[in-house]
This record gives C-alpha cells, structure tokens and sequence, in this order.
C-alpha cells in the first residue's frame, strides 16, 4: 500500500520536467562549447555538426588548466589533511574530558559555526597580511584549516561518544601512552565520520570562490575557479571559449560525483543531521 | 595530585593546541577584532585609528540608503529561498520516494547541479539567460522567455532566484530524502486503514515525523540564504546599478572596491552577524518545540 492515489503520470510528467531543467544549463554549455560563434547564432538547440575541440584547447591553455588544477589540489588536499589531524585530536580529546576549560573550548568552536564568513573577512585579510600567509596556496591551505576545524571538532567530538572507553584503558595497560592510543586505536575507528568530514569539505574548498578571491592576488596561484574567473571578465562575449573553460571546470568534479555518489549523499546527510 | 591534574591540562592542551591555534588565528580573533574595528574608524589605509562609538552604527542607519536597500533585497531573497528552497526540494523528495525503478535515477539527477560551483553555475546561466532564451523566444513559442533577464532589475531578482534553486534544492532534497526513510511504514499503513488519503496521510503522518529535516534544511537555507554572494556576483554583479546588489556586496565594495573604509565595513558586517543570529535562533525556537519522536 505505498502512495498509490497520488496520480502516477502528474508524478513521472513533474518529474521529468524538473530532471529536464536540472540538466539544461549543463547540456547546453557541454554541446554550444563544440560550435563556432556562427553555428551558435544559428541555433543553440540544435547539436553540433563535428566535434571541434579547438574552443577546448583553447580554453585549456586560457585558464592555464594544468597549473590551476594543481593549485586546487594542492589547497583542497592540505586543508582536509590538516582539517582531519587537527580536529581528530581536538575532538577526540574534548568528547574525553570533561571540566571547565574543555567545555569552554568546546562551546568556542560550536558558537563560531554561526560566524558569517563575510563577517570575518576583512579582519582576516588583515591577518593573513601579518601573518604572511596571504597570496600563496600554501597559505590560503592553512586559512582554511583554520575555517574547518570548528565543523570537524564538532562532528569528531559527538562520533567519539560512541567509542568505548575500555579500548583506550586496555592501550594504557599495555604501555601505550595517550597520542601511541589515539593514533593506534582510536584513529583507524574513525575512519567512517573522517570519510564524511573528507567530502564535504572538499566540495567546500573546491568551490569555493570569494576567500581564495580575497587571499589570490598572483595569476600563478589561481584556482581552477579563480582562473575560470578571470577567463569569464576578459572575454565577455567569447562564449564558445568560456563555455569550454566551464565544462573542464565542472567536470572533475561531476565525474567525481557520479563515483562516489553514494558518499556524498550519505557524507552531507550525515554532516547535516548532527550538525 | 597537583602533579596529575596539571599533566592532564597538559595533555589536554597538547591535543587539541594544533586544532585551537589555527581557529584562534583565522576565525576567532578576526570575530573579535572584527567586531571591536566596527566601533573605530579604521579605514585600512591610515595606520592611526581612533574609537568613535556607535557613530558607524549611526551612519549605516541614518545616511546609507543603499545599505539599507541591500538588506531589504537580501531578505526579500531569504524569504523566497526559504519557502521555494523547501517547498520544492520537499516535493522532489516526496515524488522520489514514491517511484520504484526510477528512484536512484532522479535522485542523480536532481542532486548533480549542486556539485557545480555556485560560481561556475552563475556563469553557466548568465549564457542560457542572455543567449539561448533571447533566440529561444524569437524562434520558438517560448515567447515569455524573452525578458532582460539580467538587465532589469525586476526579472533579474527572478534569474538570481533560479540560479540560486537549481544549485540548491538538491542538497536539501537529500536532507528530505533521508527524513523520509525514518518515517515508519506501519504508521502509513495505519493512516491508510483509518481512511486517509494521500494528502491527508503526508499532511498528518509525513509531516509530522520529518520536523527534525524541516529544522536542519531552514537553518541551512535561511544560513546560506543571508550568505549570498557568488550567484550575484557571477549574474549581474549587483547591477543593474545597485539595484541587485546584496548585503554582502555592500560590505565587499565597501572594504575593497571603492573606498578601504574598513572600520564602517566592519559595522556592517556585524549588522549581518546579528541578522543571521536573530533569525536563525528565533527559527531553531520555533521549529524545536513542533519536533515529535517516533
């Protein structure tokens, strides 16, 4: 007996309709970016005639595709490494304590989740300016961690409650000391909420725009966005060109969705329920 | 004894130091700081600053109409997110999960956009809004396509709302989804047995037991939704004129476009503080108290 009275056809025909919306913009951008500028004041509609790759290869060199990969890699893979290690000890080690001055840090880091990143960006530029991390990935990596942590010291600290204390008391016996047992014991445990913490803030750091557009200012560091976005101000009206750059901005990351889909729908479920 | 409760401050210390540092350097002390700057009038380029009080308050709310037109325009946005954002992802997620076969297949779907960079979305929009529906409604029947979609300020409040939903509805249409499954088939059964129909079923049953994902997808949209700022940018870059321009975008000119007046942006930036705060706790209020457990 599941919804039957629900019309069936008003369903698939809503369904369909917004599956169709959903995909537009995406098909459109993917076969407009094979065409020439004439072909598209043609008709945007209709597919390509040959497959031409040079708007790609164009767009390839334009947004210097090799370089501002690497950039983001390189700040996406040392924010979540350092997001993981950071928050992994500090969570672990809060949900294990209980006095005064680990609940106060505790409720630090909740109460700052609410903390609008506009709020705080002009201060931080100021910062990252006296701290000389502004202007290198390296840097703009370690901002990052810094934003993280607050989220994955959260989520740690309530998957930690679930781990019984006589694993860590049976380490202590045999002679580890407390960072032997986190490393040894706890940490490969929680590997199911790290894979969580993993995805979402990659998806994060990946694309986000406006703190690498603060902290950025050599063309040399840009991100994969960053460079899409200089790409979209100077050539305003070369849409076969910005129209490629889009496609091979977006597609790692939707090839990577259609993989790991199933983590990432859990990750964010799972990021949203306890958080 | 001393010894043992200074060794496990130590230890205490020692773990979460690394963690609390760097929250410390980027998050917490530009809160504070940002927060004390709004009381000066720092304006970022003059080393020298002095305390003025509220006068910064005073001057956003007395003589800064476009301030205060950029709050009215993001909480005409906030409020139209919040109600289509749910009211669509909630009936995606409600649709969905009455499908069988074609379950797994929608649900791709409708999620994909959301992997897209909110900022690449804009971008991929701005070429459908100022390109493919122009020709659409020459050469087609389509013809209420044919707006200024990004030129008048009217339709581009229209275009930024759905560029805005096609990027966010699948995230919270997951939200749902995962609310959906922990609805126990037995009390469905039983609402069917006592006579309901499926409107009355979802009303009375559904409803009630999803309030937990109704909370979580408000707080995140009303959150994200006072945040706005890339959909804007890459559409139309809060123009024309100002007349699109959110509050972010005030603060962002403010500080680092036009005129460095850093201490005045501060201000503003802790008016959004307190805007988010206020909503999103008078929220939590009121959708806590309608949770039920199963």
């Amino acid at each position: 007996m599941r919804i039957k009275q629900i019309n069936s056809w008003t369903v698939n025909i809503f369904l369909s309709l917004s599956a169709i919306i959903a995909i537009f913009p995406i098909y459109m951008a993917v076969i407009n970016s094979f065409k020439t500028d004439g072909e598209m004041f043609k008709s945007f509609i209709s597919l390509p005639t040959t497959l031409r790759f040079s708007n790609y290869v164009e767009a390839f060199d334009r947004i210097n595709m090799v370089q501002s990969s690497i950039n983001s890699a390189i700040v996406a893979g040392i924010g979540i490494m350092g997001i993981v290690f950071c928050a992994s000890l500090a969570g672990y080690k809060l949900s294990r304590t209980n006095n005064k001055l680990s609940n106060f840090i505790f409720m630090l880091f909740i109460a700052s989740m609410l903390v609008p990143f506009h709020s705080i960006m002009i201060p931080l530029t100021r910062m990252a300016k006296a701290l000389h991390v502004q202007g290198s990935i390296y840097g703009l990596a370690i901002i990052y961690i810094g934003l993280g942590v607050n989220m994955a010291v959260f989520l740690y600290h309530g998957f930690v409650k679930s781990i019984p204390r006589e694993l860590e008391e049976a380490a202590e016996i045999d002679g580890c000391n407390e960072f032997q047992t986190f490393f040894k014991i706890i940490y490969p445990l929680l590997i199911p909420i790290t894979v969580t913490i993993g995805i979402l803030d990659f998806l994060w750091i990946w694309n986000d725009f406006l703190l690498t557009l603060i902290m950025i200012t050599n063309a040399d560091h840009n991100t994969l966005i960053l460079s899409t976005n200089v790409l979209f101000g100077e050539y305003n009206k070369d849409w076969a060109l910005i129209l490629a750059s889009l496609v091979l901005t977006a597609v790692p990351v939707v090839v990577m969705y259609t993989f790991f889909q199933r983590y990432i729908m859990e990750g964010i479920t799972e990021g949203a329920v306890k958080g | 004894m001393l010894q043992k409760s200074s060794k496990k401050y130590i230890s205490l210390l020692a773990f979460i130091a690394p963690a609390f540092i760097l929250y410390l350097c980027f998050l917490l002390i530009p809160t504070i700081s940002g927060l004390y700057y709004s009381f000066t009038n720092w304006n970022g380029l003059n080393p020298t600053y002095k305390f003025i009080g509220l006068e910064n308050f005073i001057e956003i709310f007395k003589e800064d109409p476009y301030f205060m037109d950029s709050v009215w325009f993001t909480l005409k946005y906030v409020v139209c997110m919040v109600v289509f954002q749910n009211v669509i992802a909630l009936l995606l997620a409600v649709f969905i999960e009455s499908r069988t076969r074609s379950k797994g297949f929608f649900r791709t779907i409708f999620f994909m956009p959301n992997m897209i960079s909110i900022i690449i979305s804009a971008f991929m929009w701005t070429f459908i809004f100022t390109q493919v529906f122009p020709q659409l409604a020459e050469k087609t029947i389509l013809t209420f396509l044919g707006q200024s979609w990004i030129g008048d300020p009217k339709y581009s409040f229209i275009a930024i709302l759905i560029v805005s939903l096609w990027n966010g509805v699948g995230y919270m249409m997951i939200i749902y989804l995962a609310g959906l499954q922990g609805v126990p088939q037995h009390l469905k059964e039983a609402a069917v047995i006592d006579g309901a129909n499926a409107f009355q079923q979802f009303r009375n049953v559904t409803l009630p037991m999803i309030t937990h994902a109704i909370t979580i997808c408000l707080f995140l949209t009303l959150n994200n939704a006072f945040k706005v700022y890339e959909v804007v940018f890459g559409l139309t870059g809060g123009g024309p004129g100002r007349s699109t321009q959110v509050i972010t975008m005030n603060i962002f000119e403010e500080a680092f476009s036009n005129n460095f007046r850093y201490g005045y942006a501060s201000a503003k930036s802790v008016i959004l503080f307190i805007l988010v705060l206020i909503f999103t706790l008078i929220q939590i209020r009121m959708t806590k108290k309608k949770e039920v457990e199963a």
